[in-house]
């Protein structure tokens, strides 16, 4: 429905004489639809409004809608493929057989194990080298930085079948040494691969925040009594909190979700490493798919991340709100 | 408390010579003060007895320890920062003990100095606020309690006061003095506000281009400064600087002259060009001449530009450019004028023909290539009477 410039135009010669008298007889040449737009055009705020409500509405139904689906699908009872819009019965017995079944706590224990290791070994790791990348001069910075940006736009995948081969058969790695062991099975199969793939947005993230605390405090902090790295812990890292707390969760959640290392590097059975998704995986038998149960467990798994950043969001906010340096 | 000592201390960086060779031996308990331009190497100079910046060559020791190559930790000294620095993520009492947090001290006897430090600096009652919440002289005393607090052997102060506004400074610079008082530790003082290291200092070590010029006390160098520098950098408002050539018994200012007997004065040939020095306080109307040591002969110039400062008046002085108008000084270029402050009750209007003296005891000679003082003062020529005869023959 198109708007008539006329219209519009008389419409606000109404507006500055006010009256209902003129108004009641343009209304009936109108359809409701112009008016409306006629409304809108005015209050513009309006539009917005009835947009942000929209869009909101369309992102939270698209982001939220797979779960309650899962959810569904948890509810309706083994076996049955067909699934209504609403569940028919909420019945939550599935959530608790999921542990019965298999043992999922202890495949997810495994993968909260990967996430934890690697994120804490790479905001070790990253802190080091985001000190040295954004707080000292030194020769060759610039070609380092460049060189980690492009390291990381290896895929992953192209490197499984060298380092199933390191992990595995205990190949000459440069022709000069072999593994002790034989690592694939173990965590570290896990662990290496990933937090080498996580280190450098880690770092890159860690450089900008560790650069931009000023040198003052450092040098107080070393005059006081700290070494470098003591400095390095003590205060740059909790003033650069929002800056840890950011690539914290990015490694976790990474690490957590990973799929292709985690599910190859390790056997399939919980005391092998596997990590959740083999869990949601062992429900399905060569002849049966308790879908029902790996809707469960599928939401289960959602829940650690879920937390994760409902706290660490507070954790950034408090970061950023923290008073102000003098500089 | 210690002695401080460096020896022949350089710190290069690639293509500039920060500190040059710096020599510098403190007394216990001796409160200095390295003043400088900026750029002069003061900063720098601290920056290596605090350890934060490591000498290119030379040797630093504290009290009989040499600690060229030791981490700032463990040299004994407090710092306090001229952008403050407190640890924004602490509270006061966290800021203050965090020395002694790291040092592992039991908590009684952290809770005593604390609390100790925070008396010191009149900062009781505000130990559970975060620095976000405090003014800008309240963080500088947390950050000076944060200093004393682990009784250092040395304490470097690289400007405190340079953030702080005007009324403040001189409030913590009497604090500061106080405190020195109290505490009778060794200071090391960086500033580039000279009116800081005059009222505080025991000494004052002025650099220049990364060199020491003269390390002397603050009257030392505002009387006798080494060389035109000094000379130049302490007083305010700064020495008045005319060249001048030594002629026969007199000193040729441009058209001026003052008698004096050149032979009392070591390194001072007839014919030589030097510099000659005059502080505006030692200037005086002729009417005033009583005040002055050893007035010289009269001489006119017109006043240009009063600045009425309520305790004295700094005036201007332009030479009369016409000859004519009797003994003025005829080649004065524009930047040599001279400034000199009279009373304030002093009744003197702009764009006026004056007659002055100058105090020729206070009169500072400079050699013209190096800047080195040459003399303070000069000696009037043995026979005065030759000289006032002299003087009238030239005014007529």
């Amino acid at each position: 429905m198109s708007i008539d410039a006329r219209n519009h135009e008389d419409a606000e010669t109404f507006d500055g004489s006010g009256d209902e008298s003129g108004g009641e007889s343009d209304d009936d040449n109108r359809s409701p639809i112009q008016r409306w737009a006629d409304d809108w055009i005015r209050n513009p705020e309006k539009a917005y409004a009835v947009m942000l409500v929209f869009l909101g509405g369309v992102l939270l139904t698209t982001s939220l809608f797979p779960l309650y689906w899962l959810f569904n699908v948890a509810m309706a009872p083994p076996g049955q493929t067909d699934i209504p819009l609403l569940p028919e019965t909420i019945d939550l017995s599935a959530f608790v057989q999921v542990f019965q079944q298999v043992p999922f706590a202890r495949f997810m224990f495994n993968s909260l194990f990967y996430a934890f290791t690697v994120t804490v070994f790479v905001l070790l790791v990253a802190s080091l080298a985001g000190y040295a990348f954004g707080r000292l001069e030194f020769r060759g910075k610039t070609p380092l930085l460049f060189a980690l940006l492009v390291l990381s736009f290896f895929p992953p995948a192209t490197l499984f079948i060298p380092l199933f081969r390191a992990f595995n058969q205990q190949v000459p790695m440069l022709g000069l040494f072999t593994l002790p062991v034989e690592i694939y099975g173990t965590p570290g199969a896990v662990v290496a691969p990933l937090s080498a793939f996580t280190m450098p947005l880690a770092i890159f993230i860690l450089t900008t925040f560790y650069g931009q605390i000023p040198d003052g405090l450092e040098e107080a902090a070393r005059v006081e009594g700290t070494t470098r790295i003591g400095a390095l812990f003590r205060v740059i890292m909790p003033l650069s909190a929002p800056g840890v707390a950011t690539a914290g969760i990015l490694t976790f959640i990474t690490v957590y979700t990973e799929f292709f290392f985690s599910f190859l590097m390790t056997g399939n059975s919980a005391a092998e490493w596997a990590p959740v998704v083999d869990g949601v995986i062992a429900f399905q038998t060569q002849y049966t798919v308790r879908y029902d149960l790996q809707a469960a467990a599928s939401l289960i798994a959602i829940v650690p991340v879920a937390i994760l950043v409902v706290v660490a969001q507070d954790k950034i906010i408090s970061g950023l709100t923290q008073g102000a340096l003098k500089e | 408390m210690a002695r401080v000592k460096l020896t022949d201390v350089t710190k290069r960086y690639d293509d500039v010579t920060a500190v040059d060779d710096m020599n510098l031996d403190l007394k216990d308990g001796e409160f200095i003060c390295l003043v400088g331009p900026s750029g002069c190497g003061k900063s720098t100079t601290l920056e290596t007895v605090a350890g934060l910046t490591k000498p290119t060559s030379g040797t630093i020791t504290i009290g009989d320890r040499e600690v060229t190559n030791l981490p700032p930790k463990d040299r004994g000294i407090a710092m306090v920062f001229q952008n403050i620095a407190l640890f924004p993520h602490m509270d006061v009492y966290d800021n203050i003990s965090f020395g002694l947090r790291l040092r592992n001290f039991p908590q009684d006897e952290m809770d005593e100095r604390v609390e100790e430090a925070a008396r010191v600096v009149r900062l009781q009652g505000m130990l559970d606020r975060m620095p976000s919440e405090m003014s800008g002289g309240q963080r500088q005393r947390v950050a000076i309690a944060r200093a004393i607090v682990r009784d250092p052997d040395v304490f470097l102060m690289d400007e405190p006061l340079a953030n702080l506004d005007a009324k403040l400074r001189v409030n913590m610079r009497t604090e500061l003095q106080r405190l020195h008082k109290q505490l009778d530790t060794t200071i090391i003082y960086v500033t580039h506000n000279q009116a800081e290291a005059m009222t505080m200092s025991d000494r004052i070590a002025v650099l220049n281009r990364g060199e020491l010029q003269q390390i002397a006390p603050p009257l030392v160098c505002y009387n006798q400064p080494a060389n035109r520098f000094v000379a130049g950098f302490i007083g305010s408002p700064s020495m008045n600087f005319v060249d001048a050539t030594v002629g026969d018994g007199t000193l040729d200012a441009n058209g001026y002259s003052v008698s004096f007997d050149t032979a009392a004065i070591d390194g001072v040939t007839p014919g030589e060009a030097v510099e000659f020095g005059i502080r505006p306080e030692d200037l005086y109307l002729a009417d005033n001449s009583a005040e002055a040591a050893d007035p010289s002969r009269t001489f006119s110039v017109t006043t240009d530009v009063l600045e009425p400062m309520g305790d004295e008046i700094f005036v201007y002085l332009k030479p009369i450019l016409d000859p004519s108008g009797g003994g003025g000084m005829t080649d004065f270029e524009e930047r040599q004028g001279l400034l000199m402050s009279v009373d304030p009750a002093t009744d003197i209007s702009e764009e006026e023909d004056v007659e002055i003296v100058l105090d020729r005891a206070r009169i500072h000679l400079f050699d013209d290539d190096t800047g080195d003082a040459i003399s303070h003062g000069v000696v009037a020529d043995a026979d005065l009477e030759a000289e006032a005869e002299r003087d009238e023959a030239q005014a007529d």
